[in-house]
């Protein structure tokens, strides 16, 4: 009765619910009007991409109705919702990576042949729509992933599609590359296109959304005109708790006489780190500011000995590492990798078996037959400590949420006697809670007299936990600041190159001069 | 800290899981393919299938191939392949019948084995190290060292002539060990492992196990089993049974199924990947010599296209098996009933007298329906285990199986 005015698309009171017995979704409902942008938040788990999943017909939802353009409809195969105008870009856009863009564009289009003169009309029609520019024969594999992301954009509106749901468009993307997103979503709104906008990140949302829809335990808690919102309400709504207080605390510096736990010396490498030093001393945590591709994860990775190309001196606790992980393992330092799925965890073994992997011998009788009790205890104190949210121990990887994968993996480090952590972007895809939860490990890894190196792309999130920042451009460390005596916008100018600024003026805040990867 | 019981729970469906149908289902699809041979025997009047001697004869055969296609599951584990088993066993069993005679059979072995491990640490070696494509590089080495096999043998089948040598051979391999009171060793070993689970912990499993030992035990005089198996099959015996409890028990197999599973995150856990897999490949060749010796002394002589397209069929019996092409799954057991699997068919035609013309269609459609119901089966238990959890998961693509 409510929502059936002018919605493209309306969902109502819809229920999803498995086999099994898992409520996902609880009378959710949602509705997206023609040209709007409308937002859809809510924390890992809440019910998001089983929403986004029932409106690409992937799922059929137990109860509730799904209303297209007024008509009630029942989508059983992502082509059905295709064909009638919905398109789904999701996070991991699947292209045909050995293809030209033109051919990805139209890899939908039926027929039997390849008509390239046809498509390039309408290719350069589709262009001049969105008011962006590609090469139409540059083979994808070559692309950034912003590129990529427009070419599904592209696709989508190939396609004829008057509704696009974007899940986690801007998750991987560098800060210009999601001005361009945003033009385009924007642009497209103005002729007439839906958008359904899926992201973590509450700025844009509040920057982009005409609507938000905000979904906790699958159900909706909160829906309205975004010019209602502001972050602090967002993140109440999501949450359901006050986490800024937590998550703004800034962290007091450190007394110049502990112990150092590492020191780098004279470190670079061909994969992008040029001549870097620095010390760290125990109940430190250094944030590494950068931009994408300055080097900051090989900075890392360097530090780590994972970069085997690397030349220079590291020392943990004043005895010097040999380069390889294993030794730096070995000398108590752990790496927490920027992509938990293909450098962090091992998708076929349950969590216990991902907790014990770097510290099995200790874990084993006479350091070589592991005692399966004993790991089993080490992964249920670690989902108790770091409150991961799983079935048990037994749990794979791929059953969980981003932000219980990612403590997953920091559980790996925490009973095994590390005290240098070095994390690589620890809060991505992480929803807000989890982050916070994260950010306070940090900080009790710090606390318990360990050595912290975190690399962030958000510096807001490296002022609330770092003791000092490191600057790094172009594979240097270019500049130091105390955490609390520095800015976010200090950073930013520091990282883009602006020399030692102390004025935020200028090309501060979002959108600074882009520093190409 | 929650107590005992969930993870005795956690443990006991650990247990249960094993012999699901989807993970033991080669097992049951051995014993239907037994079954119904034996059924079909009886009925044409023919002598049975599961008489001692055709089940002895049945298990002897296929020891050489399953040995293989132990040490082959054990490089797929670890996230490559090995085309070139064959020819390293033929290359093996020519330099052990050629070299028998002047330096008697122990020196002529060791320099067999010698020359596995070798083409084995050549194959880790290049794949590891210079980072070509396991596929390509053992196609290649297969190519070669058959070529070395050419080279050796000079193109002619060569044969242990010299008595001495011959007898020495056949003492390897020949003839049949018994093991009497089977039952009473059994339960013996039996009461053993349940007290050894009583001790760790897990009082049913254990009090289930000793008693069932010690029922063997008391019952071995009235029975009296006994157990003649030809030589290879203990070989066999003792090679799957270390190398299961090496990847099961050790922490050596719990990285190894790491490295073949992620190989990037088991580096940043720590482990050398290089190592593993070269070792991997090392096992292999070795394996493939200590085959070709067994096999040079089964035939007393090797011609040079011996042993050719065998690597496919110990790559159809770890498939048979379960194991992934992609690394981090399998099970060496597994594929040695792939193999037994394998085998029984062969036979079974024999038996049967269907004539050998349809074995090949009947057996490559085996090992592709076996496959499609490992993926099918696989594809099932991610969408259960996704559906179980929460919604929102970035699936990982579990590996193909």
């Amino acid at each position: 009765m409510h929502a059936a005015m002018v919605s493209l698309l309306s969902l109502e009171g819809i229920g999803k619910a498995f086999p099994n017995g898992t409520v996902a979704l609880r009378d959710a409902r949602l509705s997206v009007r023609a040209g709007s942008v409308h937002g859809l938040v809510g924390a890992n788990g809440a019910g998001k991409s089983t929403m986004i999943k029932v409106i690409a017909g992937a799922h059929a939802p137990t109860s509730g109705v799904v209303r297209w353009k007024g008509e009630e409809v029942s989508w059983r195969t992502p082509g059905a919702a295709r064909r009638a105008g919905v398109a789904t870009i999701m996070q991991h856009v699947p292209l045909a990576p050995t293809l030209t863009v033109l051919e990805n564009v139209f890899l939908g289009a039926g027929g039997p042949w390849r008509l390239p003169r046809a498509r390039r009309a309408e290719f350069a029609r589709l262009l001049e729509r969105v008011g962006y520019a590609i090469d139409p024969d540059a083979e994808v594999a070559g692309l950034a992933i912003g590129e990529r992301q427009m070419v599904a954009v592209l696709q989508a509106l190939a396609t004829g599609a008057e509704l696009v749901v974007m899940d986690e468009p801007t998750a991987s993307l560098a800060e210009g590359e999601r001005q361009v997103v945003f033009d385009v979503v924007r642009r497209l709104s103005a002729q007439g296109t839906a958008f359904l906008y899926v992201s973590h990140f509450l700025d844009e949302v509040l920057s982009l959304t005409d609507r938000v829809t905000v979904l906790r335990d699958g159900t909706v808690v909160e829906e309205g005109e975004t010019a209602g919102y502001d972050e602090d309400r967002l993140v109440q709504a999501i949450v359901g708790r006050d986490l800024l207080a937590t998550e703004r605390r800034g962290a007091a510096p450190v007394a110049p006489d502990g112990p150092v736990l590492l020191s780098v010396r004279g470190l670079s490498s061909p994969a992008g780190v040029r001549d870097v030093s620095f010390e760290v001393r125990a109940g430190e945590v250094i944030g590494l500011a950068g931009l994408l591709g300055s080097g900051r994860s090989e900075l890392l990775h360097a530090v780590y000995g994972s970069d085997t190309r690397a030349r220079g001196e590291v020392l943990a606790g004043g005895r010097p590492v040999r380069r390889s992980p294993r030794a730096a393992v070995a000398a108590g330092m752990a790496l927490v990798p920027e992509d938990r799925n293909a450098q962090g965890l091992v998708g076929t073994f349950p969590i216990w078996k991902n907790v014990s992997l770097p510290d099995l011998p200790a874990l084993s009788s006479g350091r070589s037959l592991p005692r399966e009790p004993a790991e089993t205890a080490r992964a249920e104190r670690a989902i108790a400590d770091l409150g991961i949210v799983c079935p048990g121990p037994e749990a794979l990887p791929g059953e969980l949420s981003g932000g219980n994968a990612q403590k997953v993996v920091f559980g790996k480090w925490l009973y095994g006697g590390a005290r240098v952590f070095l994390l690589d972007e620890p809060t991505a895809g992480v929803d807000v809670g989890a982050k916070a939860d994260i950010l306070e490990l940090v900080r009790r890894f710090a606390a318990g007299g360990g050595a912290v190196l975190v690399v962030s792309s958000e510096f807001e999130e490296l002022l609330a936990v770092a003791t000092r920042v490191l600057v790094v451009r172009e594979g240097r460390v270019v500049a130091e600041r105390a955490a609390h005596e520095t800015s976010e916008e200090e950073l930013l100018m520091l990282a883009n190159g602006f020399g030692e600024a102390g004025f935020g003026a200028g090309g501060s805040g979002e959108g600074g001069a882009h520093d190409a990867a | 800290m929650p107590p005992e019981t969930p993870r005795g729970a956690a443990r006991r469906s650990r247990f249960a899981a094993a012999f699901r149908p989807g993970n033991a289902g080669v097992v049951y699809a051995l014993l239907l393919i037994v079954a119904v041979l034996t059924l079909l025997t009886a009925q044409l009047g023919r002598p049975s299938y599961l008489s001692p001697t055709n089940v002895i004869n049945i298990l002897d055969q296929s020891s050489l191939i399953a040995i293989l296609a132990v040490f082959t599951t054990v490089v797929l584990i670890s996230g490559n392949f090995d085309l070139s088993v064959a020819s390293v066993a033929a290359f093996s069993a020519a330099t052990v019948l050629s070299l028998v005679a002047p330096l008697g059979l122990p020196v002529a072995m060791a320099i067999a084995l010698g020359a596995g491990l070798l083409c084995g640490a050549v194959n880790g070696l290049i794949v590891q190290l210079v980072g070509i494509n396991a596929f390509i590089v053992t196609l290649g080495t297969m190519t070669a060292v058959r070529g070395l096999v050419l080279i050796l043998t000079g193109g002619r089948t060569i044969t242990a002539q010299d008595p001495d040598a011959q007898r020495s051979l056949i003492a390897l391999q020949a003839g049949y060990w018994t093991v009497p009171h089977v039952l009473a060793i059994l339960g013996a070993l039996a009461a053993v492992a349940g007290i050894v689970l009583l001790v760790r912990g897990s009082r049913r499993a254990g009090v289930v196990v000793l008693l069932a030992g010690v029922v063997a035990v008391a019952l071995s005089p009235v029975l009296g089993f006994e157990l003649r198996l030809s030589k290879p099959t203990y070989y066999l015996i003792v090679i799957a049974g270390v190398t299961w409890a090496v990847l099961r028990y050790t922490v050596i197999g719990r990285r190894l199924y790491a490295v073949g599973a992620n190989a990037e995150a088991a580096r940043l856990s720590g482990i050398n990947v290089n190592r593993y897999r070269i070792g991997a490949f090392v096992l292999n060749g070795l394996g493939s010599g200590f085959v070709g010796v067994l096999f040079a002394a089964k035939l007393l002589a090797i011609n040079p296209t011996g042993l050719q397209g065998t690597e496919l069929t110990v790559l159809a019996a770890a498939i048979l098996g379960g194991t992934s092409l992609f690394g981090g799954l399998g099970s060496v057991l597994k594929s040695v009933v792939g193999a037994l699997i394998l085998f029984t068919l062969d036979n079974g035609f024999n038996v049967l007298n269907l004539g050998a013309n349809y074995q090949g269609v009947i057996v490559g459609t085996v090992v592709v329906v076996a496959a499609a119901i490992y993926t099918v089966a696989g594809r099932q238990k991610q969408v259960r285990r996704v559906r179980e959890s929460r919604p929102r998961t970035a699936v990982r693509q579990e590996a193909l199986r």
